[in-house]
This record gives C-alpha cells, structure tokens and sequence, in this order.
C-alpha cells in the first residue's frame, strides 16, 4: 500500500463529508455501513442504517460476478455501476477505495443516466447534491433540448402546412376551384403509368365566346365558375376534373371503362351546363361538347396519345353540331 | 417596409426572432389575433407569424413594436415590459420560467446567473447568439444589470421578466431601466411573500 506525508492527508468529518458528498458511503473493513451522506440515505431509504452489509444493500452491474465490496474492489474499484436491492431501482455509478491505516472503505456515488428519474421520483432539490455536481446543468439541459425540441416540431408542423397550402394552391383553378393543367397532367401520368383503367372526358363550352363578348367578362366567368360547380357535384371524390385552358376542361374518370356509362356521364354534364343560368338578372345560355376516350383503346396508353385522341373525339362532337358527346374507339392505335 | 428572412445564413438575427415570437404571443393572448392581423398588416409585413428558429433582419423586433404600439394604444417600452411579465407568467409557456428558475435558490443567484444565459442557452442550441450580460454586485442588495443589444426591446423585455422572477421567487425588488443598457435592481424584501414551486424534475409522463 502507498504512503503518505501527514500533510498529504485530508481528515473530514461527517458533516464536511455529507456536504462535499452527499452520495458517499463508508463502510468497516468487513464491508458493513458506518455512515453515508444524506442523499444516498434518501435514495436506499429505510436500508441504510449503520450494520448492513454492502451485498445486502446492492446488486453489482459492474464487474461483473462481484457480489460483496471486497471483490468489486479487486476487480474495477475505480468505476463500477450498483443496483439498489430495495428503495429506489435507479442505477448508481461510483469509485471506491480502502482508506489507509483503519482498512475502512470510502465509496462515492453518482447518479448517471438515471438523474432525472430519481430526481423525480426523490423530489430532490439543489441542497440535494453538491455545489460542484453538474446535476443541475444536466436537469436544465434536459429541459432547453426539449423545449428546442418542441420548437422545431411546431416549426415543422408549420413549415408542412404551409408547404400543403402551397402545393393545393399550385394545383388548384383559383377560378373555378376545380384543378388546373399541371395537377391533371399528373393524375394522367399516375394513371398512365399505373396501367390503369380510366375514361378521358374534353370538354370545350359552347357558345361562350358570345357570352363574354355580350354580357362581358364578369358574366364569362360567372359561366366558368358554374360548370365548376356542376362539374364537382357530377364527379366523385376519386375522379379529377380540371379547366385547362379559357373554356376547356378536362374530366379523368378513374376506373370507368364502359362506353355507355362514359357516354351518359358525358351527357348528364351537357344537360346540366345547357340549363339556362342567370347572372345578374341576365340569362346565359350556352352549352358543351365532349369527347371521350378510354385508356384501354390504346395500345399503350400516354398521356399525349390519350388527349390527342381525346381532342379527336371532341372535334367530331362539334362537327356533328354541338352539345353531343362523342366517345371515340381507337383500337390499335 | 419588408421583413426580410435569413433562415440559413449567419446574416439575420436570432434574437429579433425570439423577441418577435415572443411579442406575437404577447398581443395573441392578450388582445387577440385580429388585433395581431392589424398590427402585420400595419407594419406591411407579408407575413402575420414569425418563427423563433428562424432569423430575421435585424432591428425588425423594434420596427414592429412601433406599429404594435400605435394599434394597441401603448407606449413602445410598457409593450415590451409586458412581454417579459407575459414570457414568465403565462402558463402555457411555463418551460421559459423553469429554464430561467434553475438559474438558483434565491433571486440573487438567479441574477448572478444571468451572466451564464448566453452559454446556457448555447448548450441546447450552439449557434444561437445572445447578447452578452454583466452583472455589477453594489453591495446591499444593489445590483446592476448590462446588457448591450442592437435592439431597444431587449432592455424592456430583461425589465419585465426581471420583475416577473422577482416575484416568482417571492422577493420584493425595485428594477429600473437606466440609461447607456443599464438597469438597476434593489432587493428590499428576500422573503417577501412565499416563492412558487420549483421541482428540479418534471412530473414523469
């Protein structure tokens, strides 16, 4: 064993001890408490009286297969990990040594990971522990990272809205409030590259031209926001209905492949948008012509080929003389 | 005028937007959101909600407290007293006044902490910059506070949410504004009434 100069010596009593640390235990050479510091006392509570022995009071993590303080301090006494037997199941982490001349053993101990929960559950407070622990800068930080940490969540949250907000914004016909180009356009390539089943609809407004040039703009886009309207309660939620142009519109009909149903659709749109509407006291009549096609009738279906063959289908229904719709079959195309 | 915003660069200034936020909240809870909408649209912000990550020009806190002021009917400084009294005693925002409580036992060293804000904060958020703080022990019970910052608010908002941890910690004080960022704090009564409750730890969930 080392040797020391008297004045190498440091003698504290209990008090002094309590309070430079207030999770120390001392114990006789045989292992048995003769005193601890008051905080280790609240954590092993009703255990920690003077006489109990060391395995007794804990379980040992570390070094593993030490049971009592003679062989935790052969095998790790600069660092080894506790488990309370009874008290509080927090784990504690401490060093320990054989003082000099009377063979008694000094142990000090900490709370690692464990702080919080047995701040907690202890109720401790800063007297708690000693001037120089960073117990209580480990509390604060604790608490700074999640209030950080709920910060970034709300910005987050934030930042997602309006990023949402922004994209409906973007596929949205602010005048109509049906889709615009770019979103039907998509819903297309989606589909398209789905293989999937759907009908196309064209559809251009008839006779609305004459609307805007005779009752004016505001009567113009009166008319626009209707067929949006008729458009959206004719339509279910899966399909897409989107105005593409001035008075062109677009209807992707996800899953409808039957002619008959395309075709009655088409024509249960046209009746709608050819019921007189009145705008300011005035009437504006005008009508629709559509073209249908399915995405079946293409060998492979792109989203170029099907609007193509689409406005095919649309131009044939103004020709036969408006108001009509016409389901075009391209088979082999 | 136009808020300009720095999220990603070193430019803009992290603590006019903590001290936006913290206005925002302020007017939001105490005279409600439309009269906040007013004081945006007032200061023709092009936007109505400031984000307290982000940074944002500095000088811009002091800009819209002007407008605030104008809206509200307050002075420029009682606005920003109210902001430090709101950011400690608003419960809904009770992490601010633990943060600030762990600072010490007694509202003397909680003052005495006040010089580790900056670092402390630096711990949760390392790019985070705060103005500096000095504080000057008189003796008796005096103290003074500096705190330079670019901003006017800062010296309002340090005076209310002084006043606010005074009485939190149930010490009777006289806190002051000075001039060149000074401030003066008396304590006249350590123990004047019973200190709210401080648990170092958060009940668990």
């Amino acid at each position: 064993m080392q040797t020391f100069r008297s004045e190498d010596r440091i003698e504290l009593d209990s008090a002094a001890a309590a309070q430079f640390m207030p999770m120390h235990l001392l114990l006789d050479g045989g292992g048995r408490v003769i005193s601890l510091g008051p905080t280790l006392a609240r954590v092993l509570q009703a255990d920690a009286v003077p006489g109990a022995r060391f395995e007794d009071l804990f379980e040992v993590r570390s070094p593993g297969g030490a049971v009592t303080i003679e062989q935790v301090l052969a095998r790790g006494g600069n660092r080894f990990r506790l488990l309370p037997r009874k008290g509080l199941r927090i784990g504690l982490r401490g060093l320990g040594q054989r003082l000099p001349g009377s063979g008694r053993i000094l142990l000090n101990l900490t709370f690692g990971i464990d702080l919080i929960k047995a701040v907690r559950a202890l109720s401790l407070t800063d007297a708690d522990f000693a001037a120089t622990d960073l117990a209580m800068e480990l509390l604060y930080m604790a608490e700074a990272n999640a209030a950080v940490t709920h910060e970034l969540r709300g910005l987050n949250l934030r930042l997602e809205g309006a990023r949402m907000a922004a994209e409906e914004e973007a596929m949205t016909d602010s005048l109509t409030g049906l889709r615009n180009r770019r979103a039907a356009d998509l819903v297309l390539e989606r589909l398209c590259a789905a293989r999937a089943g759907f009908g196309l609809l064209q559809m251009d407004l008839d006779y609305f031209k004459a609307v805007n040039d005779t009752l004016g703009h505001a009567a113009g886009d009166f008319v626009l926001g209707s067929v949006g309207r008729i458009l959206r309660e004719q339509l279910r939620a899966e399909d897409c209905a989107a105005r593409v142009g001035g008075d062109e519109f677009v209807v992707i009909l996800a899953g409808r492949i039957e002619p008959n149903m395309l075709q009655s659709i088409a024509e249960r749109i046209i009746a709608r948008i050819s019921q007189p509407m009145e705008f300011e006291g005035q009437v504006c009549q005008v009508s629709a012509s559509i073209g249908i096609v399915r995405s079946l009738d293409l060998a492979v279906p792109e989203p170029v080929q099907l609007l193509a063959a689409a406005d095919r289908a649309l131009y044939a229904a103004k020709h036969a003389g408006r108001g009509r719709a016409v389901l075009l079959v391209t088979r082999g195309e | 005028m136009r808020v300009s915003l720095f999220p990603e660069t070193a430019l803009g200034s992290d603590m006019d937007a903590l001290l936006l936020r913290s206005l925002q909240s302020y007017v939001i809870d105490t005279f409600g959101g439309a009269r906040w909408q007013k004081v945006c649209l007032g200061a023709d912000l092009g936007v109505m909600s400031f984000e307290p990550m982000l940074r944002y020009e500095p000088g811009t806190a002091d800009r819209i407290a002007e407008v605030a002021a104008d809206v509200l009917g307050r002075p420029f400084d009682a606005i920003w007293e109210d902001v430090g009294i709101h950011l400690v005693t608003n419960p809904e925002r009770e992490g601010i006044r633990r943060l600030l409580r762990f600072g010490g036992v007694t509202f003397a060293d909680f003052l005495y902490s006040l010089e580790e804000m900056p670092g402390r904060a630096r711990l949760a958020m390392p790019d985070l910059e705060l103005p500096e703080v000095t504080l000057i022990d008189l003796g008796e019970d005096r103290f003074e506070l500096r705190c330079q910052s670019h901003l006017r608010a800062t010296q309002r908002v340090l005076v209310g949410l002084l006043t606010a941890m005074a009485d939190d910690y149930g010490a009777l004080c006289l806190i002051e504004a000075q001039a060149d960022y000074r401030t003066s704090i008396s304590i006249l009564d350590r123990r004047h009434a019973a200190a709210r409750r401080f648990d170092l730890a958060l009940p668990g969930k």
